[in-house]
């Protein structure tokens, strides 16, 4: 059957393909499109100039291999810290309760605001830290540049690591270790010859994936990395609000696109197909491989007990300097802070909710809609689709973002300022994660399933609602939770989006940081971190409740 | 090879799991082997019966909690999987992924730091011997499921092993395959002379290739045996069961006499041999008939009548159940010729092939 008669035989499918097309060129195609319009259309006539006077700017030359260093260092350290916390929790033989305390730790940076780290490194290594000023007595020392921009960064996105290694280090078939291990090889060469290799396409994707995060992070060099150490959106940022120099702003974004799509690309279609099928049959539940001796053991443990600690530290620091008046200086106990948030901030906090209570429900549909349609139905345009759909979600926020603002800001369709784009900002940029879910559950899931429910009589639509939409459930709840703690953290894109009628809590954050009143950003975040996971709970309950007995789970609620 | 061939003793093993609903559970327990040098020995049983975790103990993924295994009289109970010399094939074969055929097998070659220019020769040696010579580049994702299974047995054998164990290699092959490949590990195991534990739950595989058969149940060994002492002279209801197909008649000792019980069933007498310890005269017994022991022939011949009630014809034999007075029998024939299928409800007259029939008590033990 081809693509064209299934919709003619299908008209729910059809208007929905209709719907999505829609939604997908004025949200996604459209910004995009009127980004690259700006930058190379000079009063109706196509010019590079602007372009390239950011190209050849040495200033700008310079923010971009900032960028490049930034990435390399932080894909570097974090896959190599990531990893180690994989093999820990998959081969060191943890008790339930310690991988429940490493989860936590590992989890805390994926769910936390961006700044979050940040505020933590200024209050530990600043000017009057408490570990710089207070315990060692140093003055003058400054917390900002690379170094800490660098340790910023990896401790927040080397769950991303971890995420991405520990399924692939807990699917590697222990026979095959139990294996090399009966040839005669020693625990270290099973290590280096078998365990190693097989981890090597996940190594890649892992540092892949945090180069993209950290090429795309906006927050944490705003706030660290100062002067000396000039990034591209943090640049691109400062360009549009600093300078109000839209089309140089949407140029140097332009510049940051490269790269990005270069690792998206790179990371979807060259490393992912490089992945070894290790579990082959029966064997795969045997019990772990012995693979770790008593020494090695311990100092894995040590290693990873040092950075939770450290984890768990800041965000210790972060709670007291909710609760201090100001820290560092006065260390009396006070509600003070979290009294402003209510009072002057409540307003933020309210609109912060109501954009993820809006954006939560509309992602999650969107990503498992989408996701069903390009896997199970075929239609014309269907690759396209699944690839328009990822554009803004490979993208680092800030160019979504200058994109979004060039795009709604004029007629004809005038959205400035309106809680509608930002909620479109979020369902189009972190839904795909849903879709992605989704896709990944229904390959799992063998067509006979749907195909005997066919043969039995159901129709399509009751096929859909009685198997297939059980079935993807977790998908969606995974869709759900992502978008949701997006719209609570994310900052990168929305910035450029708030307005004086709809702002959001990160926003509220950021300035509240600039204007050093450091009390009531710690309190934010508290209270953002402690909302995420009140919801992260309750979608994990929910999940729990309408997870159809024998799916498949899907783990990684955080995505990519 | 190398080293002298050795035999392989595993004393009184036993393993416990802790099982969430059961509590403490046996997977093997007080598991006795005694493999002689150079021989060819099964564990059969269906699954769960314990025989891959003994193969897992004897070895050295998985430590025993009592008893000891020995290796030719050395103790190797505290020895890792690295120090005991072993080859090993696994069902789903563990075919290093990211090596190609060559480097699989060469794989524990390098580990005992064997010279290179030996490395490739034995390689090249053992791959001809599994029939696998000019695959030395290909990597296992691009071999097929017997292919794979070849590499497995060579990687195996290459380090010229102290003992050879395999478990359940041949689960993952179509049933042609699997005919031929167990054909090939027999032949190969008797050329090379290593002694080999082999587990499966296959009757008619274990039969095949051992010299000598082991049957396992909920942990313990139940019998050991020839492939003909277990299938002749089974020593419970489960062993009769478990290898081969089997009626089991019921009936009672009229004589003993010389080691020779009389036993009256299905309204004859027959005469049996093989006679479990413990029967007396007048006892109830189950006779164990096997389909090939019952004899058909014309209606109103002497001996029980019985009708036909169903019939497969497979080829080479055709398998009847037969009704008996109400007792539904299994037999097989052996297909002379066309015209020799009995149809359903034909009467014929049941003979016993009184030497292939044993005795069991009739109380289920």
């Amino acid at each position: 059957m081809t693509g064209a008669a299934t919709l003619r035989r299908d008209p729910a499918v059809a208007l929905t393909v209709a719907v999505l097309w829609l939604v997908l060129a004025l949200f996604v195609a459209f910004p995009m499109a009127t980004l690259l319009a700006r930058i190379f259309f000079d009063k109706g006539a196509f010019s590079a100039d602007g372009f390239l006077a950011v190209l050849t700017d040495r200033h700008q030359i310079r923010a971009f291999w900032n960028s490049m260093l930034l990435g390399v260092l932080v894909g570097v350290g974090g896959t190599l810290l990531g990893f180690m916390f994989a093999f820990t929790a998959a081969r060191a033989r943890l008790s339930r309760g310690l991988l429940t305390v490493v989860d936590a730790a590992v989890l805390l940076p994926l769910v936390s605001p961006p700044f979050t780290t940040a505020i933590a490194i200024i209050f530990s290594f600043g000017p009057r830290g408490l570990i710089t000023y207070e315990l060692l007595g140093l003055k003058g020392v400054t917390a900002y540049g690379l170094t800490s921009t660098l340790f910023s960064e990896i401790l927040t996105f080397f769950p991303i690591a971890y995420l991405t290694l520990r399924p692939l280090l807990a699917g590697i078939d222990s026979n095959i270790e139990g294996m090399a291990q009966s040839l005669g090889a020693s625990r270290w060469r099973v290590f280096r010859t078998v365990t190693l290799p097989l981890c090597v396409p996940g190594l890649a994707n892992a540092f892949l994936l945090l180069f993209a995060a950290s090429l795309a992070d906006f927050a944490t060099p705003l706030i660290l990395a100062g002067n000396q150490f000039p990034v591209l959106p943090t640049q691109a940022f400062l360009q549009i609000t600093g300078l109000f120099d839209l089309r140089g702003g949407a140029a140097l974004s332009l510049v940051l696109l490269v790269p990005a799509m270069a690792v998206f690309l790179l990371q979807r279609y060259w490393v992912s197909r490089r992945f070894y099928v290790t579990v082959t049959g029966k064997g795969a539940g045997q019990a772990p491989h012995d693979s770790v001796s008593p020494r090695a053991r311990a100092a894995l443990l040590a290693a990873c007990a040092f950075v939770a600690v450290a984890i768990i530290y800041f965000y210790a620091l972060l709670l007291y300097a909710s609760l201090v008046v100001a820290l560092g200086a006065n260390h009396t106990f006070t509600l003070a802070h979290y009294r402003v948030i209510f009072t002057e901030g409540l307003r933020v906090i309210g609109d912060t909710l109501i954009i993820a209570a809006f954006a939560m429900p509309l992602g999650g549909l969107y990503g498992v809609l989408l996701g069903y349609l390009v896997t199970r139905k075929s239609f014309p345009g269907r690759r396209t689709m699944e690839m328009t759909s990822m554009v803004n979600y490979a993208l680092p926020g800030t160019i979504v973002g200058i994109a979004y603002l060039i795009a709604f800001n004029e007629p004809p369709i005038e959205l400035a300022g309106t809680a509608l784009l930002i909620i479109a900002c979020y369902v189009f940029r972190y839904g795909p994660t849903g879709i992605r879910a989704t896709i990944a559950l229904l390959q799992q899931i063998d067509r006979s399933l749907e195909e005997a429910s066919l043969g039995l009589g159901a129709g399509s639509g009751t096929t859909f609602r009685r198997v297939t939409l059980p079935l993807i459930l977790p998908a969606f709840f995974a869709g759900l939770g992502v978008v949701f703690i997006r719209s609570m953290t994310a900052i990168s894109a929305t910035i450029f989006l708030v307005s004086v009628s709809w702002t959001l809590i990160t926003v509220k954050i950021l300035e509240n940081i600039t204007e050093l009143s450091l009390g009531p950003a710690a309190a934010y975040s508290v209270l953002v971190v402690v909302i995420v996971f009140v919801v992260i709970a309750l979608i994990g309950l929910a999940l729990r409740a309408f997870r159809a007995p024998g799916s498949t789970r899907v783990t990684s609620l955080l995505g990519g | 090879m190398g080293d002298a061939t050795i035999g392989v003793q595993v004393d009184g093993v036993s393993k416990r799991f802790s099982h969430r609903v059961k509590g403490e559970v046996y997977a093997a327990r007080e598991v006795r082997l005694d493999v002689a040098p150079g021989e060819f020995l099964t564990l059969l049983g269906p699954s769960g019966c314990g025989k891959t975790t003994t193969l897992r103990m004897v070895a050295g993924f998985e430590k025993p909690d009592e008893g000891a295994i020995r290796f030719g009289g050395e103790d190797v109970t505290a020895l890792p999987a690295n120090g005991r010399g072993i080859g090993f094939v696994f069902q789903n074969y563990a075919l290093f992924p990211h090596l190609t055929v060559a480097d699989n097998v060469a794989y524990g070659l390098e580990v005992r730091r064997v010279p290179s220019a030996e490395v490739g020769s034995r390689v090249a040696e053992v791959l001809k011997l599994v029939g696998l010579a000019g695959y030395e580049h290909q990597f296992p994702a691009q071999l097929s499921g017997g292919e794979q299974q070849r590499v497995a047995l060579a990687r195996a054998i290459v380090i010229r092993p102290r003992v050879l164990l395999f478990d359940e290699p041949l689960s993952n092959l179509d049933a042609r395959l699997r005919v031929q490949m167990r054909t090939e590990i027999r032949d190969l195991q008797r050329r090379l002379g290593i002694t080999t534990i082999y587990v499966t739950h296959d009757q008619e595989e274990a039969m095949a290739v051992s010299d000598r058969i082991v049957v396992m149940n909920q942990g313990r060994v139940v019998q050991e045996g020839t492939a003909q002492d277990l299938y002749h002279r089974p020593a419970n209801e489960f062993v009769a069961t478990f290898v081969g197909r089997v009626n089991l008649v019921p009936g009672r000792i009229d004589d003993l006499v010389g080691g020779v019980a009389s036993v009256s069933m299905l309204g004859t007498t027959v005469e049996v041999r093989s006679v479990a310890h413990g029967i007396a005269r007048g006892d109830a017994v189950r006779v164990v008939v096997r389909p090939e022991a019952i004899g058909l022939s014309a209606a109103g011949s002497e001996g029980p009548s019985a009708t036909v009630a169903s019939h497969a014809f497979l080829g080479e034999k055709i398998e009847y159940g037969l009704d008996c007075g109400g007792a539904a029998l299994q037999a097989v024939r052996y297909n002379a010729g066309p015209g020799e299928v009995l149809p359903d409800g034909a009467p014929v007259t049941l003979n016993f092939a009184e030497e292939a029939l044993a005795l069991l008590p009739g109380d289920g033990r």
